[in-house]
């Protein structure tokens, strides 16, 4: 439901901000946090079970060349805010209500694509490798290339999960536009009161949520990934 | 225009960041109407040369005359479209027709359309290519076609001088030769100053008129024709980069036309067989050659001299040994070692020019030592 | 995922997914959002290309700025578009500036990028050929350089775009939305056919722009007709 936040007109931004007052509660800004993230965590775990099989699985099997091209376009085309739109109505009428449907779907077209890309790339570089070095040298040497190869995919991929991530948590606050809540709330909250702070506040939070998540894949990809793989890597998908 | 074309005095260049002199103190004439071949190991700073000539590289000291003009006195898109220049990679604008790119020099001189197309055709024409090329793109050429249109490029606005670097790198031997033979008959119309780098000794050698051989710094070891280069090398750098086929290299340069008339063991069908043998005799050989009618008809070995038959009759054996007057010494050389007669015959408009022999080709080398 | 299919499906008549009559009935309100819609993304993208021309300019020009204005745009994309809309809007209202300023700022990272890859791909004989011919540096830039950098800015212009006419659906949240706003009067009223028709627009909207910017391109640049497209 759209539940306003319950914040008095004139606040603060500092107050608002930093006030522990509001950061608890139903309608407090740690619920609205816990609220965005678990459902950006949920889309983007459905999202890698999905893309990852999928686009690791075609470029094994060779095939799907052009599937790729397909999804770039389509992918860039498709508008999130207008999608996630289009679905509140069929999910109403289903009876499943405003949330999460809607906005979970529209979310997970924006993580599948840079995962199922980056995937499907990276096995298909990982393969032509592999299968031209085995050859090469052997194919007593090819348990050293895979876990090599496998650790060069994964952090292609990881790249991938990453792009993905920052994009649905950059995306997710158009969902309190659409009859949700989550750490959006407040520009909603504040542009309808007319209330400057609390839309300044609703704003800095939903920023920052997405820098931190920046940060966070940043140190997970620096920790995940030994020293020489992590070089070669440095190309963005 | 001038004697000297391009003068290059104590021309030095340093490279921000670097020790030493890519090029240090370079004193340099090039004489109007001539090839000067630039040539040296890796790094010796003979392409850096050529690009501060046009400017593409600022030398950091000394002074260089175009026609007795500093090229440091003109704006230098100025100079650039009196200069033409050519790349290994020709770098021919992909977007643009053969045509297009001829004419770009023209174009940004104003010229008027009508000239334009004319001088397009010309070009076309001059370096070798089917006007049927005209309208095509880039891509569509072979490696030596685009070199071609890149030497018609930069030949556009007829400018006096032009530079060449590693022009012939790119493509095959037999295209590069081909290539090369191009240049030399292009030159022989159009008699533009030529600077030319190469890596290719015998690029150097084949086609220009004197050598420039680098060191490191661009330090001038020897700047002479080739044959001088060849046949007094000043240092032993020189001697080693030359190569120790100094002398087969010397015979490629010149031709057999360039040696005395030597009649050699041949005489006429009506000659006696008596007078024969005595030809042979005092020459000390065993194959008499035999015309007819000013034509060399045939080879005839002393045993098969039959006392009182005719010359001309009976079988001869061809000569496997045939050379024009304009046949290199080399080439020369090369089919009397595989023959068995000791000398090649002279065949100049199908008539017989003589005879040439290893004792001459010998002597042709050496008397010049002198 | 066809949205008349499902409204058979349904059957329902009292609140369909697209009831035709307000669609001819509000023919105007929907045409002059698309109108809207059009012409922020037109000026968003304008914008873009003037500033991304700027910045390129610069960045060829001082090597050392490259990585800035990269790490500048890049930060830029990354901010979520609700925030950065909420943040201009206390200093610009609810107003154009207030969307087209952020719209812009998304689409620099694309422009940027792709024009750099445009000018990075120009093979180098072809610049060194240029100079050589003694073409100004104005000369080489327009005879030379662009016209063989066209091609990926062509493709950037395309996705950024696309891209826009996404975000620019999001603006209707301050009130700058164009067929956005059909989506959130829908929402208000619940009242689906303007969300449907809203969402639906614009997504027509996208891949019509992306397949015209496409054509265009094509025609401008013949040559690459026989190369690959980057």
């Amino acid at each position: 439901m759209l539940a306003q936040a319950a914040v008095p007109r004139d606040i603060g931004l500092f107050e608002f901000l930093f006030g522990s007052k509001y950061w608890t509660g139903a309608d407090g800004i740690l619920a609205s946090l816990s609220d965005t993230v678990v459902l950006c965590a949920t889309v983007v775990a459905v999202a890698t079970a999905i893309a990852v099989p999928l686009g690791a699985g075609l470029a094994h099997l060779r095939r799907g060349e052009l599937s790729v091209t397909w999804i770039v376009t389509l992918s860039r085309a498709v508008p999130t805010f207008a999608i996630a739109g289009l679905l509140v109505p069929i999910s109403l009428r289903r009876g499943w209500g405003f949330e999460p449907w809607p906005i979970f779907i529209a979310l997970l077209l924006v993580a599948v694509p840079p995962i199922y890309l980056t995937s499907y790339t990276a096995v298909k570089e990982a393969d032509a490798n592999t299968v031209d070095a085995a050859r090469a040298m052997g194919l007593a040497e090819r348990n050293v290339l895979f876990r090599v190869e496998l650790s060069l995919a994964t952090s292609v991929i990881l790249a991938g999960v990453r792009v993905a991530t920052v994009q649905v948590v950059a995306t997710e606050p158009i969902r309190a536009f659409l009859g949700g809540d989550g750490l959006g709330r407040y520009v909603r909250d504040g542009l309808g009161q007319n209330n400057d702070n609390l839309l300044l506040g609703g704003a800095i939070l939903v920023a920052s949520l997405a820098a931190l998540t920046g940060g966070l894949f940043g140190i997970i990809q620096r920790v995940a990934l030994p020293v020489g793989v992590r070089r070669l890597v440095h190309r963005q998908p | 225009m001038a004697e000297i074309a391009i003068r290059l005095t104590n021309v030095s260049k340093r490279f921000s960041g670097t020790a030493t002199d890519a090029v240090t103190e370079l004193s340099l004439e090039i004489p109007s109407g001539s090839i000067v071949a630039l040539i040296g190991p890796s790094g010796c700073g003979k392409t850096t040369t050529l690009r501060m000539i046009n400017r593409l590289i600022e030398p950091t000291s000394g002074r260089i005359e175009i026609n007795n003009n500093d090229v440091l006195s003109v704006p230098v898109t100025d100079l650039r479209r009196g200069i033409g220049y050519v790349i290994q990679q020709v770098g021919l604008f992909p977007h643009r027709t053969v045509a297009q790119n001829i004419a770009m020099v023209p174009k940004v001189l104003g010229w008027e359309k009508a000239r334009i197309a004319d001088r397009v055709a010309e070009l076309i024409e001059l370096v070798g290519l089917d006007a049927s090329l005209t309208n095509r793109y880039p891509d569509e050429l072979s490696g030596g076609q685009q070199q071609r249109v890149g030497v018609a490029r930069a030949l556009a606005a007829d400018p006096p001088v032009l530079l060449m670097d590693e022009p012939f790198g790119a493509v095959d031997p037999i295209v590069r030769c081909r290539l090369q033979d191009q240049l030399l008959a292009l030159q022989q119309k159009v008699h533009k100053t030529i600077v030319l780098v190469t890596h290719d000794i015998d690029e150097a050698l084949k086609v220009a008129d004197r050598v420039a051989l680098f060191n490191l710094g661009a330090t001038v070891e020897q700047f002479s024709t080739p044959d001088e280069l060849l046949r007094a090398p000043r240092s032993e750098f020189v001697e080693r980069f030359v190569g120790e086929d100094r002398g087969m290299k010397r015979l490629a340069l010149k031709s057999v036309s360039q040696l005395p008339f030597d009649q050699g063991t041949v005489v006429d069908a009506r000659c006696a067989v008596p007078d024969a043998i005595s030809v042979l005799d005092n020459a000390g050989a065993d194959w008499l050659g035999v015309t007819s009618g000013g034509r060399f008809v045939g080879w005839l070995h002393r045993d098969d001299l039959i006392p009182g038959a005719d010359l001309g009759a009976g079988p001869l054996r061809q000569p496997a040994a045939q050379v024009t007057p304009s046949s290199t010494l080399r080439n020369a050389l090369e089919l009397i070692m595989t023959s068995a007669t000791a000398g090649a015959v002279i065949v100049d408009n199908d008539r017989f020019g003589g005879v040439v022999t290893v004792e001459a080709i010998r002597k042709c080398l050496s008397s010049e030592d002198q | 995922m066809t949205v008349l299919g499902d409204a058979a499906l349904l059957g329902e008549a009292t609140n369909p997914i697209i009831r035709w009559e307000w669609v001819i009935d509000e023919w105007d309100q929907i045409q002059a959002a698309l109108i809207e819609h059009i012409e922020l993304t037109f000026l968003a993208v304008m914008v873009g290309l003037i500033v991304s021309a700027v910045l390129v300019a610069f960045a060829l020009r001082f090597r050392s700025a490259t990585a800035p204005i990269n790490g500048l745009t890049a930060f830029l994309y990354t901010i979520p578009s609700v925030a950065l809309f909420g943040l201009l809007v206390p200093l610009f209202g609810l107003s154009r500036p207030t969307a087209v300023l952020p719209l812009s700022a998304y689409t620099l990272l694309i422009l940027v990028t792709n024009t750099t890859a445009g000018f990075d791909a120009v093979p180098e004989p072809v610049r060194e050929a240029a100079d050589g011919l003694g073409l100004t540096a104005t000369q080489r830039l327009f005879k030379a350089e662009l016209p063989l950098a066209l091609p990926y800015i062509i493709t950037g212009l395309r996705i950024a775009v696309v891209s826009t006419v996404g975000l620019v659906t999001v603006a209707a949240i301050i009130g700058q939305g164009g067929l956005g706003s059909l989506i959130l009067t829908g929402l208000r009223r619940t009242f689906w056919t303007p969300m449907t028709i809203g969402a639906a627009l614009s997504i027509f909207l996208a891949l019509a722009l992306d397949g015209l910017i496409l054509l265009l391109g094509k025609l401008i640049t013949p040559w690459s007709a026989r190369r690959r497209t980057p």
